[in-house]
Parts: C-alpha cells; sequence; structure tokens
C-alpha cells in the first residue's frame, strides 16, 4: 500500500468519524427519548415533541409518494393537546413516538404507496394500548374487509379521527354521523325512523347504530346468525318493562313473537344452530330494518293499511284476509281474536271434564280392585 | 266370577271356549297404522306446541330439528288420513254390503252401562253389566279417535294451507284452527295415557288387538252381552253370495267414485298451496358502496357557486377551487375525478379533510357543486 493511498484512506475514515460524530449529536436526545419511551409504553407516554415539530409544524409539509398523490404530513400541536390524548389524559399526554414509533428523522422506512394504505398502517399504532378494542375488532366486518384487501373499509382514524381525537359519544348522536359518514343511505333512513327521530331530540335510550350491531367487533348483518339472534336483540329493550315503561309500550311483544309460529321457529333455530338459515320471519322483516317507523303512523310497515303488503314480501299469494291470520301482539281476548279465545276457552273446560271423567272411572275400579283383595284375603 | 257365568240368562247351545275371535287380521292392521301414525304424530306434534319448554327443545332437537319434524309431522298425517278414507270405505262396505250391525253406535243402553258398572265398581251391585261387543269404554274411544281425525284433519289443513283458508274464511280462524289443533291433541294423548293405557294395558294386558282372540274370562267381563249370544248361536251371517254380489254391483262404482275424489282431496291439501318464499333475501342494509340516486346531469353551475360558499370550500381549497395555500391545497377545478368518486370523496373525507355526511350537504347540492367545478 502506497503511503498516498494510506492518506485517502485517513482522509476518508476521519470524516466518516466526524459525520457519524454530527449525527449522533443531533440524533442523539430524540432516540434516548424515543426508547424510553418505548420501554415505558404504556404507562408513562411522552408530551416532548418538539424534535418532531422542527418540520412537521410546517402546514406545507408533505411527501410525494409512489401513487404521484401528496401526503400530508403537518401537526396542528393544538390539535393534539386538546384532543383526548392530549394533557389532560390521566395517564399523560402522548407524544409523536407512541403512536408513530421511533423511526425519527431522517425515516428509514420506505414511504406508504398510498395515503390510504398509510392512514391504516397508521392505525395499528391504537392497538398498542387499546388492546381491548382491538380484541374485538379483529371479528369484526371492517377490520376484515381491510385485512381481505377492502381498504375503503374503516380503520380507527375513520371513525376517531388522528390527532383530533374527541370522546366519541358526547353528544350521543355523533355515534351515529360516525357511521353515516360512509353508510349514508342507511344513515338518511335511520335518521329518519322512531329511533333515529328520537335520538335527535335528545332521547338518552333509544338505540344508536352500535346499541344493535356493537361498536369494534361489528358482525356482518345479513349472516343467518345476525337474523335469528336478531329478536333477543330487539328484546334486549323492547322486553324491558321499566324502560318501555317510560314510553308507553307493551312488552308483551317478544313473549307474543315467540308463542307464534314464526318466533317459534326462528327461536328453535337459534337455539339449536343459529347459522341455519331459516325463512320464518323476524322482528324487523315486518317492522322494517332502519327505516322502523312508530307501529301505528301512517308510514309503519304493520298498520293495518299496509300490512298486506309487507305479509305478501314473504307470502306473495296472501289474500286480502290473511293478514288477520297473524294473532298480533296482544293477547287473545273477546275483542282480538275472538274466536281464538273461545276455542281455547273451550278446551279449558273440555279437556278436564274429559281426562277427569275417565280418572273417576279409574278410580272407581281401582276402588273395586282394592275391596276385593281385601275380600279376598279375609275369606283365606 | 263363577257366580256371575251362572247367572247368564241365555241357554248355552255352543260350547264355551278357551278365547273368542274378535278382530279379524284387516282390523289389526289398520290398529297398527293407527299406533304408529298416532304416536309419531304425537311425538312430533307436542313438542312444536310445548316448544318454549326444555324437554320439547331436546325430542325437537333429537328428531332432526323442527324442520324436519314438520315434514315427520305431515308424512304421518297424510298417512293417517289416507288410513281414515280406507277405513271409510271399508265402513261403508260392511254396514251396506255385508248388512252388519253398527255396533260402535253410542245409544242410552251406554250411559246405562256406565252407571251401572260405576255402581257395581263401589258395590253398590253385585253383577257387574252384561256388556255388549263394543262397550262403552271401546265405543267412547272410537268416537274420540273419529272426532279427534276429524277436527284434527280441519285444523291441520287450515294451518297446512292458510292462504287457501282465508279465502273463504276470515283469517282469525287460522290462529283459532292452531289452538284447537294443539288442544286437541293435548286432549289425545291425555286420553290414550288414561283411558286407554288402564283399560288395554294395566288393568289387563289386553293382547286381542294383536292375536286376535280374547280370553273367555275377558269376554266374560267385558262383552259378557257378545258372550251369551256366541254361546245361544246367535252369529250374525253374511247375506246370500247374491245379494252381495248384487250389492257390490251399487258399492264398488260409489266406492270408486268417493274414494278417488277423496284421494284427490288428499292430494290438493298436501301439495296445494306453497305458503311462503322458501328463502327469505338477506336485508340490504350494507351500502358503503351504494349507487347514487341522483346523476351529475342534475346539477346546475349556478347553484353549486352558492353551495361552495355556503360550505366555505374555498378556505383550503382556494377561491374559484384553483387551490390554497395551506395544507389542503388541492385544486378542484375542472377536476378529473368522476362524480361518483368525487361524492365518494367528500362523505370520506380524504387525509385530513373533514368527512362531509348527507347532514352537511345533500347528494343534489354535490351534483350543483361539481357542475360548478367543471365550468371552472
Amino acid at each position: 500500500m502506497s503511503r498516498l493511498h494510506f492518506k485517502a484512506w485517513l482522509l476518508a475514515g476521519v470524516g466518516v468519524v466526524l459525520l457519524a460524530t454530527g449525527y449522533l449529536f443531533v440524533a442523539m436526545p430524540v432516540r434516548v427519548h424515543a426508547q424510553e419511551a418505548q420501554s415505558a409504553m404504556p404507562s408513562e407516554p411522552t408530551g416532548d415533541n418538539s424534535f418532531c415539530l422542527v418540520c412537521h409544524a410546517d402546514t406545507d409539509a408533505t411527501a410525494m409518494l409512489a401513487d404521484g398523490t401528496q401526503l400530508h404530513v403537518a401537526v396542528d400541536p393544538a390539535e393534539l393537546e386538546n384532543s383526548v390524548h392530549g394533557s389532560g389524559n390521566e395517564q399523560g399526554a402522548l407524544g409523536c413516538v407512541d403512536c408513530h414509533g421511533t423511526d425519527i428523522f431522517p425515516h428509514d422506512s420506505p414511504l406508504p404507496e398510498s395515503a390510504r394504505a398509510y392512514t391504516i398502517r397508521a392505525s395499528l399504532a391504537c392497538t398498542n394500548c387499546h388492546v381491548d378494542q382491538t380484541e374485538n375488532l379483529a371479528d369484526g366486518v371492517h377490520y376484515s374487509a381491510i385485512v381481505n384487501g377492502n381498504l375503503n373499509s374503516a380503520s380507527c382514524v375513520d371513525c376517531h379521527g388522528s390527532h383530533n381525537i374527541q370522546p366519541p359519544d358526547e353528544p350521543r348522536e355523533k355515534i351515529s354521523e360516525t357511521c353515516g359518514e360512509c353508510h349514508t343511505t342507511t344513515f338518511t333512513e335511520y335518521r329518519d325512523s322512531v329511533h333515529g327521530q328520537a335520538l335527535f331530540e335528545g332521547d338518552p335510550n333509544v338505540p344508536t347504530c352500535i346499541d344493535c350491531h356493537g361498536v369494534h367487533g361489528i358482525q356482518h348483518p345479513t349472516t343467518a346468525l345476525f337474523r335469528n339472534r336478531s329478536p333477543e336483540l330487539c328484546a334486549t329493550c323492547h322486553a324491558d318493562t321499566e324502560l318501555m315503561e317510560e314510553y308507553g309500550i307493551s312488552t308483551y311483544v317478544f313473549e307474543s313473537y315467540l308463542t307464534d309460529f314464526h318466533g317459534t321457529t326462528v327461536q328453535l333455530f337459534n337455539q339449536e344452530d343459529p347459522n341455519v338459515p331459516t325463512n320464518k320471519a323476524v322482528c324487523y322483516d315486518c317492522h322494517g330494518v332502519h327505516n322502523i317507523a312508530e307501529a301505528n303512523s301512517e308510514n309503519s310497515r304493520v298498520i293495518r293499511e299496509n300490512l298486506l303488503d309487507t305479509c305478501r314480501t314473504c307470502h306473495p299469494d296472501a289474500s286480502a284476509d290473511f293478514p288477520d291470520s297473524w294473532v298480533g301482539h296482544f293477547p287473545p281476548s273477546l275483542d282480538n281474536h275472538p274466536l281464538m279465545f273461545l276455542v281455547n276457552l273451550f278446551y279449558q273446560i273440555l279437556i278436564p271434564v274429559v281426562v277427569g271423567g275417565f280418572l273417576f272411572l279409574i278410580a272407581t275400579d281401582i276402588i273395586r280392585r282394592i275391596r276385593k283383595m281385601f275380600s279376598g284375603r279375609s275369606a283365606e | 266370577m263363577a257366580e256371575n257365568v251362572q247367572s247368564h240368562p241365555a241357554t248355552p247351545v255352543a260350547e264355551a271356549q278357551e278365547s273368542y275371535k274378535r278382530f279379524g287380521p284387516g282390523q289389526r292392521f289398520e290398529h297398527i297404522v293407527l299406533l304408529v301414525t298416532f304416536s309419531g304424530l304425537a311425538l312430533t306434534g307436542l313438542p312444536q306446541s310445548f316448544a318454549e319448554h326444555e324437554w320439547a327443545k331436546v325430542m325437537i332437537d333429537v328428531m332432526g330439528g323442527i324442520e324436519s319434524i314438520r315434514i315427520i309431522h305431515r308424512i304421518l298425517a297424510t298417512i293417517l288420513m289416507a288410513e281414515a278414507i280406507y277405513h271409510g270405505g271399508l265402513l261403508t262396505y260392511k254396514l251396506f254390503v255385508l248388512g252388519r250391525r253398527a255396533t260402535m253406535i253410542p245409544g242410552l243402553r251406554d250411559i246405562r252401562d256406565v252407571l251401572q258398572w260405576i255402581a257395581f265398581n263401589l258395590g253398590l251391585r253385585r253383577e257387574h253389566p252384561h256388556l255388549p261387543r263394543y262397550n262403552f269404554g271401546e265405543k267412547v274411544e272410537y268416537l274420540a279417535v273419529v272426532w279427534g281425525t276429524v277436527i284434527m284433519v280441519i285444523t291441520g289443513f287450515m294451518m297446512w294451507n292458510p292462504i287457501a283458508t282465508t279465502n273463504f274464511l276470515p283469517g282469525s280462524a287460522v290462529p283459532a284452527a292452531r289452538v284447537a289443533h294443539s288442544a286437541e291433541a293435548l286432549l289425545a294423548v291425555l286420553s290414550i295415557v288414561t283411558w286407554h293405557m288402564w283399560n288395554v294395558h294395566i288393568r289387563r294386558f289386553n293382547r286381542s288387538m294383536f292375536t286376535g282372540r280374547l280370553p273367555h274370562d275377558a269376554m266374560e267381563e267385558e262383552h259378557a252381552e257378545e258372550l251369551d249370544q256366541i254361546l245361544a248361536g246367535q252369529i250374525d251371517e253374511d247375506p246370500s253370495p247374491q245379494t252381495i254380489a248384487k250389492r257390490n254391483m251399487y258399492f264398488f262404482p260409489y266406492a270408486f267414485i268417493v274414494g278417488t275424489l277423496l284421494v284427490l282431496g288428499l292430494l290438493f291439501f298436501v301439495t296445494f298451496e306453497q305458503t311462503a318464499i322458501t328463502t327469505v333475501d338477506p336485508a340490504v342494509v350494507v351500502q358503503t358502496d351504494q349507487t347514487l340516486e341522483v346523476s351529475a346531469d342534475e346539477g346546475n353551475a349556478e347553484t353549486g357557486a352558492a353551495v361552495w360558499a355556503s360550505l366555505n370550500c374555498s378556505e383550503c381549497h382556494g377561491d374559484n377551487a384553483q387551490g390554497g395555500e395551506g395544507r389542503l391545497n388541492v385544486a378542484l377545478a375542472n377536476t378529473a375525478l368522476s362524480f361518483e368518486d368525487f361524492v365518494a370523496a367528500v362523505r370520506r373525507g380524504p387525509a385530513d379533510m373533514k368527512a362531509y355526511s348527507v347532514l352537511d350537504v345533500s347528494d343534489l347540492d354535490l351534483a350543483h357543486l361539481y357542475a360548478w367545478l367543471q365550468s371552472q
């Protein structure tokens, strides 16, 4: 090796060492801080974001993604501070690295392929702390759609927001509005329904979307399972006497449904194997799904004027008198289905009389046999 | 017992036998059909009637689920109805061709027999009543089967074909039929487990329905009057072969016509109505990818400008949608997005943009907005 070569190598070596030292000088405090944060998560989140904000507070900050779109990478620190993850958080404020990881400047990780892919990947950060929700999420339709490649499906931040997360249920109608951002048609139907109208009038009891569908573990509502279970779902409120008293709604609806042909069958499917589909009607087949109207209102599917059409959705040949074969949700009496009431009464009398008569005759036969047994013995 | 035999009024001309013929093979076969169908119908029917009870659920489960037991129930009902048609034909033949006496018809004497039997049982009478070929207990059972079958067939038809039923009866007849069907079934089963069980299985195991013959002492106790007649040689004789042949000329065409009509009626009963659709489409509830009811053509650029202003879009997207100065500097003028994608984007709120629901802006307003953007 010549001296010249040696000098060149030495210079290069010194250069590299200087550069590395300079880099460490700049990066070290953040790295140390980040490692501390990671090891201590989630109990000791960090609130010092000053290093990140050197760049990310710039409102024009963007990154060009592979698909040609620009990803805005700016953060308003005030927004984060005022969110549930700000310093008002009982467990302390969250810092950038708590969610975004420690791939600090100059960001070695490759850029996401699209802004949407980035959003979904970033949502994974929520799972670090929100363990229960994550477990439920794994059973839910939105998560499974994403896993199966539908990136339009909702991730955590689509419903909750990212830096500006606020309590999701204050006010309560915010819950349904959140779902309505994607499920617009369903939301419109719901908003005009008896439940939706009451919700937006401030009723604290009526169901929002999540009361029927669940929150993170939302089940697919078109399965046999959901259908077979649905009467019990409605019954959680509609068989609750205390709750229904406020609205003057009968709680006999569920019991009367179960004693009817439809309800008996569905309940048996539900208890034997709820995954087997049945064609017997459940609550929402007659009352409607999201557009449930008050039972006696003009646009209700179950008032007398509309009932035949409703029956015909499953019984296409139904005759004009067919709807009367449904007893309704009130017990039969002399006023409501008197024929059924009287037939029942007839048998309530006939059965004890006939069977009682038989038992009486049998009893006399037994008496004779006992008497004969004793007299026979005494004769011996 | 011996004193009872001595008290017979008729003078015996025939030898007393160990047992007497009671039922022919045809009757015994009919009984087996009835036994099987009745038990099967009860086993598959009662759990449906009492479906809310745990034992019923277990039974339904064991028999393959509610839909299977409904099919089994209907098959057995069809067999029972066919048996009823056969029985009716046979009965007509016996009464009108062979000229047999209708020994099953109850009369005042049966009331007398019951009262005497009770008195005898309670020790108020020394002798048991001299009961005829079919005693009061058997008549009650037979009539109960006839009555029960008629009720069950009529109410069963109404439940099997509710739409056809409501064409000629008020709708409320269908649930009334359901109540009657269940209650009548309960009555029938309770009668069988009390009266029938006691009389032919417990107080004496009466095998005559299977062997065809009844022993002398049972005849003595339960059919003393018939026994007297047999011993006195009073046996019904069939008419002469010529008479039978002559009567058959009337009977068989009649039986053929009525039988055919009844069998057709049965087929109608069983196959006529498709009450409900077989599968219910799942309720359409997932509409993330819904089709817009509004088209881009409906948009009006002038109205769109007002929508643009009212939603304050320019704050981010700049005046005239040429792009803003802030983070959201996406130019929208003459956007390349299709109307559908445009609406989807507004509804979802891409990147940091707020999502606009239908509460904020209607689809039609978005059409106006889109028209305005295209005009810029």
